[in-house]
This record gives structure tokens, C-alpha cells and sequence, in this order.
């Protein structure tokens, strides 16, 4: 049993990667670059040679091309000690022309060429851009190196930066930010540091606490391994998809909040979640009253749930109703084939198998309004109405679907050898109908169960649309419509994760129940 | 024998006549006569229900396919021919037979820029069900075919699952939106994106049942006797299939139908005025009092058209089933 779950985890690693493979084709492959500009506010403020460079700069991020810029080459030069400050700040000033370059400046722009071109890169040169003798809006002469990367090194990039386990070498070690290390405290700062609560701290970590605890759900929390599923663009500007799928949406929770330095104010900061930012206390006044070091970006806490939970609730509640509705009806059918209640179901499947669903969930959207319920999700004020219709749009599919199943493995079961043979000896009908038929008709359905409970997370499409529901369904939607492309890979490659686990349960869970399948080679 | 002797005053020479013995006539077996087709369709008309669903198919068929070129629709210039008379603009079908007259076109009255529901449901109901129609049979096609090459060969059974647990890991919706993004959002754009790996899901169906059949005892005969694998697959297991694969092909069109729809709901749809890109673009119009007939009349022709598909290629499927034949 153990070979064979480790053999089919390894067959589904296999094909995530693969999935997250084939989605990098056609994202990165397919697609024109330049439409992940489309929603960009700030690409039509950028000018001339600027503009390019912005362009070269946004693709590097979004992982199309690994750039280099002349001043980088020679910084990292410095760096290395094969020259020194002073011949790179004079080296660094190349012209307007390649004419215009210093005899010394003509050498490096020559070596950065040379060294970069070897590398397979191609070396760009855009002379300065010059209106009326001045030199234009962004116009400024720019020197830079790029190559694309392959789909493979791409691929590599994503995967072995996908989980993050944090250490004390974050902080780039020229920082001086005093005694690296972690510590242990049995009294967490955070509560005065007199109440009992155990935490893990870190300097030179990214985030600050390491495992903390407080008062949320599961209650220990900790920052040490994080998962990094790409960084939006447009989307959720900035913020990782497994963040944004995780963390609380809507308005602030304030509450008084004591700050390193003692400063109390009324604020929404989780400072548990502090990670570090380079040099920010510098930059800000507002950061220096508030921290005594560089953690100081902190997520906020939030009133409303996050999208992934949202979808989760609706998700599950209504896969919890298509169970305790669709099975016994299901049965009820067979067990009465041809009655009314038979061909009433059946009409009903036929209408939800072939009606678009478009047209059912906005006909309940109607129905719903018309008999006073909520029928749009409003995060401020948030009642158990509002979850109703979504639920209803939710589960009425997957009744009809559940019920068409269910049937159909019954009317299966009836026909075959076993039931002949127990009513020969004199079993009545309803009892094995419901000792018999109803165990191994139900097999089948056992092996969906955690799929139906996993896939509840990755949200409904079209019921989350229509219903304004701010979850995880929708994120996959927005990416493409904004050609995020991070964030597509990133969905992606969640949805392939939640979908080979559930087939993998799926397959353990019916062995567990039913003893004639076996998934150890000798007994086959 | 004596007394018919009698009766007739006839030798038996003369009462009876020797017949040529016929070798191969001898051999054949005597069976009532069956044709396959004529005992579907038989089978189909016994039912008055189908007979209403066909005539509704037919109707369908003809306002979709006959109607739009009869009037001469064209979908870049008609919608907007009232686009200056912003009284004509969202009527509701009697506010728009009191502006216009009465005439078939304002049935479902006036849309967003003052064109004819009516007429521009019609022509998009042809595209959508074109494409329906074309993404079915190019699906169905290669699923049955590389079905059934599939469940008959062992080797390309071990290959073929490999491909279907990657590619069938990949969300379908994931793959189309990005298809649709990545090449422009035309027709034969979608079409392309819901064949590419459409197939697979027919495929599989198909290569589960022609295992299935394949190791049957009768089969198994049928090869010691020597019979060739394209002619068992031919002879002895697609007629076992005829009527699962209606059914599938059944519930495939008006399933293209709706994810159409869904597609243009969520905005990575046809460019073109489908169905789907028609309640698209009337979203706002159902929450707006008064204006609901632009949202409704869409998603119920659409709906009326799916259930018509359906409910034919259902019964079509059951009385293609030879067991129904009795």
C-alpha cells in the first residue's frame, strides 16, 4: 500500500510539473510579451529609451529574461575588487554616442559587450534621444544586456524557489543589523513581555517571528516556511497568489497596538507578521516612530476571511448538501425505477445536463431576489443570507449529477448475479437492496469524496462571478483577463496539486473500504 | 397417403415432384428480416414526444441557419441601424411594436443600440451551434478513433495513460482562457482551443469500453477463428457502441453550447456576436428595470436550443440501443 501511494505520488509529481510545463509554453511561449503591459498605468508615462528599459525591467520580474544593465556589470566588477571605486564612477559615464565615449569608458563598454555576448546574451545600446539640442523625456542613452531564458531554466527558477524556508542569511551580509541569530522566548515582546506565550525570533531572517502565538485560529502560527507560487503583476499588485489566496480580505480590524519603540496608536498592523524591508526606517519618518529595526512590513489584519476560505465555506457546505440530497435520492429512484419520483429526477437532471449553466444559476439569482434574499456579497456587511444563494446555485448541479450517478450504480448492481442469487434464497428486496446493493454502489462514489472536498477550495467560476463572492474562482479569471502571467502558472499549478491529491485519495480511500481491491502486485 | 390417392385419383408420381437438392441454400439460417436503421427510427417515432422535440429542432434549425441570410442580416451593420434614434434604444417588445409597427423582428424587442433582439439571437444561435456542431465532430472523430486504437493495443495503453494523467491534470478552463488569450478570441480560435485536448475525455470513455468488449468470450472466438482485429473492431464492437456514442455526442453539443456562454460570460469568448458574447454584453441590462427582455431572450433560446439537442440525441441514443428493438 505504502510502494503504491509513493509510486502514485511520484507519477503525480510528475505530472504537475508537467502541467506547470506545458501552462509556461503557452504563456510565456505563445503569447505576445508586450500584452502583459495592457493593464499597465504606468508604461504610458514612461518615454523613449526609458520606456524600453521599464519594459526589459518588467520582464526580468516576470521571469522572461534575466537583464543586466552596463552600471550593474561595473558595480558587480567593484564588487569582485578588479577595479576600484574610482574607475567605475568614471567608467559608468558612457555618451549619448558610441562617440562620445572616454577612452576608458570605450574599454568597459567593450568588456561588458564581450563578456555578455559570450553568454549568448544580446547587448543593446540606445543612444540618448535628443529634441531641440535637450535631451527628451526619457531620452537618456541607456547600455544593457539581456537573454531570455529557456522554458526549462524557467521552469527550474520556479520550482526550487517555490518553498522558502527562512534563515538568518536573508538580509544581505553587508547590512549591519547586529548579532545574526534566533532566539527563544517563553515571554513574547508582542504581550509586554510578561504574559506567558512562547515565540521564535530571528534577526537577519525575512520575517521577524518565526512561530508565534495568538489568539487565531489554529492559534500557533509560523513564518519559516513560506511558499512562494509567483508574484502578481496586476492582479493583486505585488503580493504572492498563495498570499492572496490566504490572506483576509476586506475593511480593518484597528485595535491599540503597542510598537517597538512604545508607541501606541490605534492601528490594523499584525506586527507578528513582520518581515524585513532594506533601509525602510530611513526612508520614513512615520517607520522610525513606529519600529527599532527593519521589519517593519507587516501584513494588516482584516475583518472578512480570505478567498480561499470563502470558496472553501461555500464550496464545502454545498458539497456536504449534494451528499445528504443527491445519494438518498439517487437510491429512492432506483429503488423505485419508474415511479414518480424517478421520472420527476429525471427530468430534473435533464434540465441542469442541458441547460447552460449560465442560464440556471441566473434563473435562481431571480428566484432568490424575488423572495428577498441577499444576491450580492457585500463584505461589510456580511449576514448568513448572503451565502444562501451561492450554496443553492452550487449544489443544485451537483445534485442532479450526484443523483444521476447514484442511479445508474444502482440499476447496475440490480442486474447482476449476486442479487439473483440472494433473492433465490428468499431475500426480500428491500433487504438487499439496502445490505447489498447500497454497499457497493456506493464505491464509487467513496472515491470521490476528497476530491469533491479539496476541489471545493479552487471556487466556482461562474456562482462566484454572478454572485460578486470574493473568492478563489475568480482570481484565475482576473489573472487572464489581465494577463498576469505569474499568477496563472501559480493557479495552475495549485488547481494540478488539489487535483492529482484528490485522485490519489480518492483511489486510497475506496481500497480502504473495499477489501477485493488490492494495490499490492501479488494479489492480482 | 392412400386416401389423398384416392380422393384425387392421382398416382403419387403425379401429387409429387422431386426437388434439386441446393447445397447452399440448405446453409441458410431463416431469421425474421432486421434492419439496424429502420428499427432505430421506428423505435425513435414510437415515442409523440420526439416528434414535437424534432419538429422544435427543425424549427430551431431553420430560424438559426434559413432565417438570418433570408432577411439578409448583417451582424456589423444591423445591430446599430438605430443607434441616432435613442427612443428605440431597450424596448421591451410591446414598447417596441408601438414604435416600429408590428413585425416579427421586434418579437423580443429593441437592444442596447436600438437593433432587433430577435434577429441578432437568431444569427448568433448559428454560430454558437456551429461551433458546437464543429467542435463535436472534430472531438468525436479523433476520440473514437484513437479510442479505440487505444483500448485495443496494450503498448499505447501504457503510453496513452501516461498522457491522459498529465494533460488531463491541466484545468480544461485554464487551457481555453489561455488559448483564447494567447491567440485572438476568433472562431476558429475556439475551436481550436475546446479540440485540442477535447478529445481526450471521448477517448478514454471509448477505450474503457472497448476493453471492456474487447475480452469478451465471443470475441475471444471470433480471433480463434481468425477473424482480423479492424474486423472485429468493425463487426463485433462498434455496434455495441452506436448508442453510447450517441449518447455521448448527445450530451457533447449542447455542452459546447453552454460552455460557450460560459466562456463569454466570463469574458474570454468569441469576438464574434454569439450567443454567449450576446448575454455577455446584456449583463447590465438584467439588473436594469424594464430592460430585462435583452438578458432573458438570449439565455432562454439558448436554453430551449440545448434542451431540443439533448432530448433528440438522448432518445435518438436509446433507440439506437438494439436491446429497445423488441
Amino acid at each position: 500500500m505504502t510502494k503504491y501511494v509513493l509510486k502514485r505520488l511520484l507519477h503525480g509529481a510528475f505530472s504537475i510539473i508537467a502541467v506547470v510545463f506545458i501552462v509556461m509554453v503557452l504563456v510565456y511561449g505563445l503569447m505576445n510579451r508586450d500584452l502583459v503591459f495592457a493593464k499597465d498605468p504606468l508604461l504610458s508615462r514612461q518615454m523613449n529609451n526609458a520606456r524600453e528599459v521599464y519594459k526589459f525591467q518588467k520582464w526580468e520580474e516576470f521571469g522572461y529574461l534575466d537583464y543586466v544593465t552596463y552600471a550593474d556589470y561595473l558595480t558587480e566588477l567593484t564588487r569582485n575588487g578588479e577595479i576600484d571605486e574610482a574607475t567605475r564612477a568614471e567608467a559608468v559615464k558612457f555618451g549619448r554616442t558610441a562617440e562620445g565615449d572616454s577612452e576608458l569608458t570605450t574599454e568597459y563598454v567593450q568588456k561588458f559587450r564581450e563578456h555578455y555576448e559570450s553568454q549568448g546574451y544580446s547587448v543593446v545600446r540606445k543612444d540618448a534621444v535628443v529634441s531641440r539640442g535637450r535631451l527628451a523625456n526619457g531620452g537618456q542613452q541607456q547600455l544593457f544586456a539581456y537573454k531570455d531564458y529557456s522554458v526549462f531554466r524557467r521552469l527550474w527558477n520556479y520550482f526550487t524557489s517555490i518553498i522558502y524556508i527562512d534563515n538568518i542569511h536573508y538580509v544581505p551580509e553587508e547590512t549591519d543589523i547586529g548579532e545574526r541569530g534566533l532566539t527563544f522566548t517563553w515571554h513574547d515582546p508582542m504581550y509586554g513581555g510578561e504574559k506567558f506565550s512562547p515565540a521564535l525570533m530571528g534577526n537577519g531572517t525575512r520575517y521577524k517571528y518565526l512561530l508565534y502565538f495568538d489568539d487565531h485560529f489554529p492559534f500557533i502560527h509560523q513564518n519559516m516556511l513560506t511558499i512562494n507560487l509567483g508574484v502578481s503583476y496586476s492582479v493583486t499588485r505585488g503580493t504572492d497568489v498563495f498570499t492572496s489566496m490566504t490572506q483576509s480580505q476586506g475593511s480593518w480590524v484597528q485595535s491599540m497596538i503597542t510598537y517597538p519603540t512604545g508607541h501606541t496608536e490605534l492601528s490594523a498592523d499584525n506586527l507578528h507578521t513582520a518581515a524585513y524591508v532594506a533601509g525602510s526606517r530611513e526612508t520614513s519618518e512615520l517607520l522610525m516612530a513606529r519600529f527599532t529595526d527593519d521589519y517593519t512590513n507587516t501584513q494588516t489584519v482584516q475583518k472578512n476571511m480570505s478567498r480561499l476560505g470563502y470558496s472553501f465555506v461555500i464550496g464545502i457546505i454545498a458539497t456536504i448538501f449534494v451528499y445528504i440530497l443527491g445519494l438518498p435520492i439517487g437510491v429512492l429512484m432506483a429503488r423505485y425505477k419508474e415511479g414518480v419520483l424517478d421520472k420527476v429526477g429525471t427530468v430534473y437532471i435533464m434540465f441542469i445536463s442541458a441547460v447552460p449553466s449560465l442560464a440556471y444559476i441566473f434563473m435562481f439569482k431571480g428566484l432568490g431576489r424575488a423572495i428577498g434574499l441577499p444576491w450580492m456579497f457585500d463584505m461589510d456587511n456580511v449576514s448568513k443570507f448572503m451565502y444562501v444563494l451561492p450554496i443553492v446555485s452550487l449544489a443544485l448541479p451537483s445534485i442532479a449529477s450526484m443523483m444521476k450517478w447514484m442511479r445508474r450504480y444502482m440499476i447496475d448492481q440490480m442486474n447482476s448475479d449476486y442479487v439473483k442469487f440472494a433473492r433465490s434464497g428468499g431475500m426480500s428486496d428491500t433487504e438487499i437492496f439496502f445490505k447489498h446493493v447500497m454497499k457497493v454502489a456506493a464505491i464509487p462514489i467513496i472515491q470521490g469524496i476528497p476530491g469533491s472536498i479539496l476541489l471545493a477550495m479552487t471556487g466556482a467560476l461562474i456562482t462566484e462571478r454572478v454572485y460578486m463572492v470574493p473568492g478563489a474562482g475568480g482570481l484565475l479569471i482576473d489573472a487572464i483577463n489581465a494577463y498576469d502571467n505569474s499568477v496563472i502558472v501559480g493557479v495552475a499549478l495549485f488547481y494540478a496539486i488539489l487535483s492529482v491529491l484528490s485522485l490519489i485519495l480518492g483511489d486510497v480511500l475506496m481500497a480502504m473500504v473495499d477489501p477485493r481491491i488490492s494495490f499490492t502486485d501479488k494479489a492480482r | 397417403m392412400e386416401d389423398f390417392n384416392k380422393k384425387y385419383n392421382m398416382t403419387d408420381a403425379e401429387l409429387f415432384a422431386p426437388i434439386d437438392k441446393d447445397e447452399l441454400e440448405s446453409e441458410k439460417i431463416t431469421a425474421p428480416r432486421y434492419s439496424y436503421w429502420k428499427s432505430v427510427f421506428r423505435v425513435f417515432f414510437r415515442n409523440k414526444i420526439n416528434i414535437i422535440v424534432l419538429v422544435l429542432l427543425a424549427a430551431v434549425i431553420a430560424f438559426a441557419y434559413i432565417y438570418p441570410s433570408v432577411i439578409g442580416y448583417n451582424a456589423k451593420v444591423d445591430p446599430y441601424i438605430n443607434l441616432n434614434d435613442t427612443a428605440a434604444w431597450h424596448l421591451s417588445p410591446s414598447a417596441a411594436f408601438e414604435h416600429f409597427g408590428f413585425a416579427v423582428k421586434w418579437l423580443f424587442g429593441s437592444g442596447a443600440n436600438g437593433g432587433s433582439t430577435f434577429d441578432a439571437i437568431w444569427n448568433g444561435s448559428r454560430i454558437s451551434i456551429s461551433l458546437a456542431l464543429i467542435c463535436a465532430a472534430i472531438n468525436m472523430t479523433i476520440g473514437i478513433i484513437l479510442g479505440a486504437i487505444w483500448g485495443f493495443s496494450r503498448r499505447i495503453d501504457m503510453v496513452m495513460n501516461e498522457v491522459y494523467n498529465v494533460l488531463g491534470n491541466i484545468p480544461y478552463t485554464l487551457l481555453i482562457s489561455v488559448m483564447v488569450m494567447v491567440f485572438s478570441p476568433s472562431f476558429w480560435t475556439l475551436v481550436f482551443a475546446m479540440t485540442v485536448i477535447g478529445w481526450l475525455g471521448m477517448a478514454y470513455y471509448i477505450r474503457t469500453r472497448v476493453i471492456i468488449i474487447r475480452d469478451h468470450e465471443y470475441n475471444l472466438a471470433s480471433r480463434c477463428l481468425g477473424t482480423g482485429i479492424f474486423k472485429i473492431a468493425l463487426r463485433n464492437i462498434l455496434p455495441f457502441m452506436t448508442s453510447v456514442i450517441v449518447l455521448e455526442i448527445a450530451a457533447a453539443v449542447p455542452g459546447y453550447i453552454s460552455y460557450e456562454v460560459f466562456l463569454s460570460y466570463i469574458g474570454l469568448g468569441l469576438s464574434e456576436a454569439s450567443l454567449g458574447r450576446l448575454i455577455y454584453e446584456a449583463q447590465n441590462a438584467m439588473v436594469t428595470p424594464g430592460w430585462g427582455w435583452e438578458f432573458w431572450t438570449p439565455v432562454a433560446v439558448a436554453s430551449v436550443i440545448t434542451v431540443v439537442l439533448y432530448v433528440t440525441g438522448q432518445n435518438l441514443g436509446d433507440a439506437s440501443d438494439p436491446r429497445t428493438h423488441m
